[in-house]
């Protein structure tokens, strides 16, 4: 076994027939698999073995996929620091990899192997199952060389479930059902205050790529988003409380790493977490701590900023289709990222969609610093996820068709 | 010394009597074997979502209606963050910011016998935490963890700072009792741990308006220990007071064996963050218009009416009305055509205690309100005596047999046939020839006895009215 995955099903199955029939599809170690070891890349969780299927995990095998077995993460799920879901998707020869976005770690994933990488609207799929950190930001990411075989993904995993009271109680849109003949009218957006925010080369990608875009055929108008950098505040204070919380249940008691020598129950608590947590999360944590103990207003104002954030894009997207947005910073690169800072300097243009939990497309090849693909996101509206997919599949095999 | 009065304000936990938990379908049965009802919801593996029940929603509407309070169009659940073995997640759901209902009030009988408005400031639903067993026996003591009760649905009723003495909280736990049991909501047995009642006491000189701070007392499992201990609260921050030393925030225990409070920790008061997993709650006027149709008479209503179309006294029909199945059952047997205060005297004195002797509920007994009213209905037509029909109504507990057919096979019809009677009397004359001479010579006390040997000559089963007129008529010459 590579050292890729963390555990490789001996005879993965599939439980029935469905468009997914005959793909291979890999999940992370923080996503439920009955049975399988399911650490979430900590100590915390060491040894612990998950009792059910993820609803997306059941719902893929019945719809014909089959789960080849669970690759390696960052602690938690956070960043991608130790993660292997680069690695799998080039080497591993799957159809897909289902990822976990919690600031944009699918979309990034994807961009670094130059693949299509897909996070759905927040709601629309259910995260039972999911071992999260961040339970407002958090979904599924699908990453995959096909765009098609991701939307075959979505068609099978997305819809309400009994299980997840948080999603969204509309139906399932229809994925992939159907193929747009006509050309669409399609008009995309990207912020003026983004492109203030880059490096000169990564400007120079960033604009040869809206070139492409419109040359293409989806003409590009400059919008505003006067408050773009408080989408990373946002997410850095609200992200850590929730994550303190969510990871408030790791003691060491029931299963993952328990100290030894603690002298009372108290001093194991602290011990075990100590023990348990790397620096990186260790650090959110912290943060988080601070400001649910310490400096809860802070928090508050988040939630408000929050709600305006939203609103703004939601106006802007009655404007465009659209906002098309670079994925990768060059200058910051998510897989050195050593701090909370460091962190949320690689995600600052994924975390957005997280923040808004709108529906996001991370596409190839089309904003090249030198010879690096920084990625290209689409950003559609709320529930707009089989539009999106649809204008992405349209756009694709019409270019390609006329290459 | 100087006067003081005291401010006393409760927070009282009332656990919902719905099936099943409050976030997954576990049974709501704590008292199970250990940790028979849990899974992953309630025991927080990772992965696990909470689900609100829906029913915890409908039972905790009903409580807080009953208690008077404004239901809240929205509410939402938080994350009261704590860390401690009972709460293994690190948080209870708990709607601290936005509770389902607010502006509550009961009105009691305040000790100067007039009525007392006290104020609730809000009812909240949150979660229970798991139970700590502490084995202290063997070598190593261990506490043990039963996750039976983690997940429970309660509600927690937080009153305004308004009650002034051990009464005006005793009175307010009962009434509240009262209501919430009418509301079918939950038990409320402190005894049972259905209803847990937390007292936050300060105390002021008298007159002033001024807020001390408070003390929080826990830990007393029965409505007068409530009143105990915030009795022996009070004095214990007078004298400290007195002393010189000054009262500091935090919770104290009721020892019931001891009859004193025992300092236990700090209050401790953790963040609560908004839960992002469990929606808000949008309660909508129509579903809210259900609910409030469903809402039984409340007992103060109801014992007005019993006042007044049965001709219950105010007294009595206010003692009916105290528990729901009593009065029920009540009308029930109203609906029969047997005297109202007669009906009332047999249901409070015969048939209400022989149910607790046998520890048997109202609505589950053999002696349905039929067949009560029909032995209510021969004892009224003089069929059947007072002291025969107590042992036919214990009789009823044990058979299906119509009523009648017991009286008969057990021979407790009433003798009022006039010539047996007659014969029975005659009987009692003749051996009683003294007693006869003492009340024909002016003794009329002798009427009694006379009587007792006539009934006991019967068996019980003579009609002791008919005894009495026809040994008037033989003795008079």
């Amino acid at each position: 076994m590579s050292n890729h995955f963390i555990y490789l099903d001996p005879s993965p199955q599939a439980t029935g027939d469905g468009p997914l029939t005959g793909k291979r599809i890999a999940v992370q170690s923080n996503v439920a698999v009955q049975g399988w070891p399911t650490a979430a890349g900590s100590l915390a969780l060491e040894n612990y073995t998950a009792l059910e299927d993820a609803t997306a995990v059941a719902r893929i095998r019945a719809q014909g996929g089959v789960i080849v077995g669970s690759s390696r993460i960052s602690e938690l799920g956070f960043g991608l620091r130790d993660d292997a879901g680069e690695a799998v998707l080039r080497d591993e020869g799957t159809d897909a990899v289902l990822l976990t976005d919690f600031l944009g770690e699918a979309r990034v994933t994807a961009a670094d192997v130059c693949m299509f990488g897909y996070k759905p609207t927040y709601g629309l799929v259910s995260r039972f199952g999911l071992i999260g950190l961040i339970p407002s930001m958090e979904t599924y990411g699908v990453a995959s060389a096909s765009l098609r075989t991701i939307s075959a993904v979505m068609e099978s995993i997305a819809g309400p479930d009994a299980r997840d009271f948080s999603m969204s109680d509309r139906e399932k849109p229809e994925f992939a059902s159907r193929t747009i003949s006509a050309r669409p009218t399609v008009k995309a957006g990207f912020p003026a205050e983004v492109m203030t925010m880059l490096t000169d080369e990564e400007q120079r990608a960033y604009r040869e790529g809206l070139r492409m875009l419109s040359e293409r055929g989806i003409p590009v108008e400059e919008v505003s988003m006067p408050e773009f950098t408080l989408f990373s505040l946002v997410h850095g204070v609200m992200g850590s409380v929730e994550a303190s919380s969510s990871a408030g249940k790791y003691d060491g008691v029931r299963y993952g790493h328990r100290a030894q020598g603690a002298k009372n129950w108290n001093e194991m608590y602290l011990k075990s977490r100590g023990e348990a947590f790397g620096t990186l999360v260790k650090s959110y944590l912290f943060q988080g701590a601070y400001f649910q103990f310490e400096n809860y207003d802070i928090f508050e104002k988040a939630g408000r900023i929050r709600a305006r954030l939203v609103k703004s894009v939601n106006d802007l997207l009655d404007a465009v289709d659209v906002l098309v947005l670079p994925t990768k910073r060059k200058p910051f690169e998510a897989r050195w990222a050593e701090t909370v800072h460091d962190v949320y300097n690689a995600f600052s243009l994924t975390l957005p969609a997280n923040v808004t939990g709108l529906p996001v497309l991370q596409v190839p090849g089309f904003i090249m610093d030198g010879g690096d693909d920084l990625g290209m996101q689409w950003i559609g509206p709320a529930f707009g996820d089989a539009r999106l997919l649809d204008l992405a599949n349209h756009f694709f095999e019409h270019n390609e068709a006329n290459a | 010394m100087m006067d003081y009065e005291a401010v006393i304000g409760l927070e009282i936990h009332v656990e919902l009597n719905c099936p099943t938990k409050m976030f997954c379908d576990c049974p709501n049965r704590p008292g199970d074997e250990p940790n028979k009802n849990t899974c992953p919801i309630c025991l927080w593996l990772p992965g696990a979502i909470p689900r609100f029940g829906y029913e915890a929603l409908d039972k905790a509407v009903l409580a807080c209606l009953a208690l008077n309070c404004e239901i809240q169009e929205k509410s939402a659940f938080d994350q009261k963050v704590y860390y401690y073995p009972d709460l293994p997640k690190g948080f209870q759901l708990s709607q601290a910011h936005y509770p389902l209902a607010r502006n509550g009030w009961l009105n009691i009988i305040g000790e100067d016998g007039q009525a007392k408005r006290l104020r609730i400031h809000h009812i909240h639903m949150e979660e229970d935490v798991a139970k700590l067993v502490h084995e202290m026996e063997g070598k190593t003591p261990i506490s043990l963890v039963d996750f039976n009760r983690a997940g429970a649905p309660l509600i927690e009723i937080v009153t305004e700072p308004d009650m002034r003495s051990p009464h005006d909280a005793m009175e307010f736990v009962r009434l509240l009792r009262t209501q919430t049991r009418y509301a079918g909501s939950s038990e409320c047995s402190l005894e049972a741990g259905t209803m847990r009642v937390d007292a936050n006491i300060s105390i002021r000189p008298r007159g002033t308006d001024q807020m001390n701070t408070k003390v929080e007392v826990k830990n007393m499992n029965s409505i007068r220990h409530v009143g105990d201990a915030i009795a022996y609260e009070i004095e214990r921050q007078k004298e400290s007071l007195a002393a010189g030393e000054p009262i500091v925030l935090h919770t104290r225990l009721w020892d019931p064996i001891k009859k004193v409070t025992i300092a236990m920790r700090g209050k401790f008061a953790g963040p609560c963050v908004p839960d992002p997993s469990v929606p808000p709650i949008v309660i909508s006027r129509e579903w809210l218009a259900d609910k409030i149709a469903r809402l039984p008479e409340m007992p103060t209503v109801k014992a007005e009416r019993f006042n007044r179309q049965f001709g219950l006294s105010e007294e009595e029909a206010f003692q009916l009305c105290g528990e729901k199945e009593t009065a029920d059952y009540f009308e029930q047997v109203m609906a029969f055509p047997v005297p109202a205060r007669m009906a009332n005297h047999w249901l409070t004195t015969q048939l209400l205690p022989a149910l607790k002797e046998r520890e048997e509920a109202l609505p589950a007994s053999r002696v349905s309100p039929s067949r009560f009213a029909e032995l209510l209905t021969l004892i009224d037509r003089n069929e059947v005596n007072a002291n025969s029909a107590k042992t036919v109504l214990v009789r009823l507990f044990e058979t299906d047999l119509p009523v009648r057919t017991v009286i008969e096979q057990g021979g407790f019809s009433q003798v009022s046939d006039a010539s047996e009677l007659e014969g029975i009397i005659a009987g009692v004359l003749e051996k009683h020839a003294a007693a006869v001479a003492d009340y024909r010579g002016g003794n009329a006390k002798t009427l009694g006895f006379l009587i007792g040997q006539a009934m006991q000559a019967s068996g019980g089963k003579a009609n002791p009215k008919m005894v009495r007129e026809l040994l008037i008529k033989t003795l008079t010459p």
